[in-house]
């Protein structure tokens, strides 16, 4: 396990990081803001606000232990690249279609000798 | 955070070159990445000398909040006095991440402070006699400190590189503050105008050493590294002109002057020409025998001190409930 904080100080082993997570309207997503060092969840929540939201608006808060989170080690990132051969799944991969319905519009219009709109 | 793969298992010297070849394609580092050690060095001498300089920075204007002029400028000094603090809590976090494979915390870094073994900023070891040197605090310090965090902003660090964008994002209104206490005093009476004149002068000398001493074409192998590593991209004396350049103009349109009979602009060389502050003095300052440097430091070692109840009854119910 590569975990991220060993706290090894004895005056400071009660102490952990948490994460903050902050959602600025109710239909926003919460976002990373940052970490703070706490005893407790408690303290961390209201920590988190004095120092993160002295200024942005905010509807609600999250608090999370950073030894609660799995994440990918470094070497790991990598692997999340996508490969470029994946254009069946994003709009991008069907661009044609446009061009294909005004051909047929077209076709229709000047078989019928019918002007758009009429 | 836990991660699931242990590092690959390459020669220490492929990791440099496999690290160095990052750099140059401008990636950022993040705090779990493996790191040669004198970049994780660096960072921590920067980042935690940046971090205590906050919490430090706060005191010379602290001591304005109960004798700010209007209730409006006791709520933004004292804004900007939480602001100093908040800063210093998101660097100390970024070094923390940086000292922990060392097995050190923040308790260490506190202790360092109160032995004299990390330095703070020049400027936060000097006296605020009168209202204007809060004023030329937020003008100018804040004005200098915009200038070298905007250019940390495309520091190699990842981490440090978030909690600046956080903080350059405050420091604008700091320096907005300080304009506009200074401009009440330039637009004010004689008395008001002189008060100003004499804390820019006050000042003058420890702005000149803001960014530190000038290369001479000789750049230490400190900032030599830092700018391999991207830590930091432009050297002191290149600060300090971008700093003269915006700033100077505006003392002299205000008509104030400063203490310095030789300061002009070359234009061949696009640069300002000024006399060089006692460099000697600067080492002392820093070294922690600055004007103020004991009383403040005396005041954050009573806060830790006297505080220590709190965190050790916190963290007594924190066991309690689990």
């Amino acid at each position: 396990m590569n975990g991220m904080s060993n706290q090894t100080n004895a005056e400071n082993n009660n102490f952990s990081v948490y994460e903050v997570f902050s959602q600025k309207t109710v239909s926003a997503s919460f976002v990373h803001q940052f970490s703070l060092l706490a005893p407790n969840a408690e303290v961390a929540l209201s920590m988190a606000r004095e120092n993160f939201l002295r200024r942005e608006p905010c509807f609600n808060l999250w608090v999370v232990k950073r030894d609660d989170i799995l994440g990918l080690a470094p070497e790991e990132r990598p692997f999340l690249e996508r490969l470029d051969n994946k254009s069946y799944r994003e709009t991008r991969g069907y661009g044609d279609l446009q061009g294909r319905w005004r051909h047929h519009k077209e076709e229709f219009e000047a078989k019928h000798n019918t002007g758009s709109g009429s | 955070m836990q991660t699931s793969l242990e590092h690959s298992h390459l020669t220490e010297d492929a990791k440099l070159e496999a690290f160095l070849a990052r750099i140059d394609r401008d990636e950022k580092i993040e705090a779990d990445d493996w790191m040669p050690d004198d970049y994780r060095s660096q960072l921590i001498k920067l980042i935690s000398m940046h971090g205590i300089s906050e919490i430090m920075g706060a005191f010379p204007e602290k001591e304005w909040v109960p004798k700010a002029p209007t209730l409006r400028r006791k709520l933004a000094i004292m804004a900007k006095v939480q602001d100093e603090m908040g800063h210093g809590q998101l660097l100390l976090r970024v070094a923390e991440d940086l000292i922990a494979p060392l097995g050190k915390t923040r308790e260490d870094l506190m202790l360092d402070l109160f032995a004299g073994r990390l330095k703070f900023h020049n400027v936060f070891h000097m006296e605020t006699p009168t209202w204007a040197d809060a004023g030329v605090i937020g003008w100018l310090v804040d004005g200098a400190a915009i200038i070298t965090q905007t250019m940390s902003l495309d520091t190699s660090y990842a981490p440090y590189a978030r909690a600046l964008q956080r903080i350059c994002a405050e420091e604008k209104f700091h320096a907005q503050h300080g304009e506009s206490i200074v401009l009440d005093l330039a637009e004010g009476t004689e008395e008001q105008r002189q008060m100003l004149q004499e804390a820019i002068t006050r000042w003058w000398p420890s702005l000149m050493m803001f960014f530190g001493p000038p290369e001479n074409g000789n750049i230490t192998s400190n900032q030599a590294s830092n700018m391999r590593y991207k830590i930091r991209t432009q050297t002191n004396e290149e600060l300090r002109q971008i700093f003269l350049k915006k700033y100077l103009p505006r003392i002299f349109h205000l008509g104030f002057t400063v203490p310095d009979e030789t300061i002009h602009f070359d234009e061949a060389e696009d640069k300002w020409v000024y006399q060089q502050p006692d460099w000697e003095e600067f080492k002392q300052i820093i070294k922690g025998k600055g004007p103020r440097s004991a009383h403040r430091l005396h005041l954050r070692e009573m806060s830790y001190e006297e505080t220590k109840w709190v965190r050790d009854a916190i963290l007594s119910y924190g066991r309690q409930v689990g």
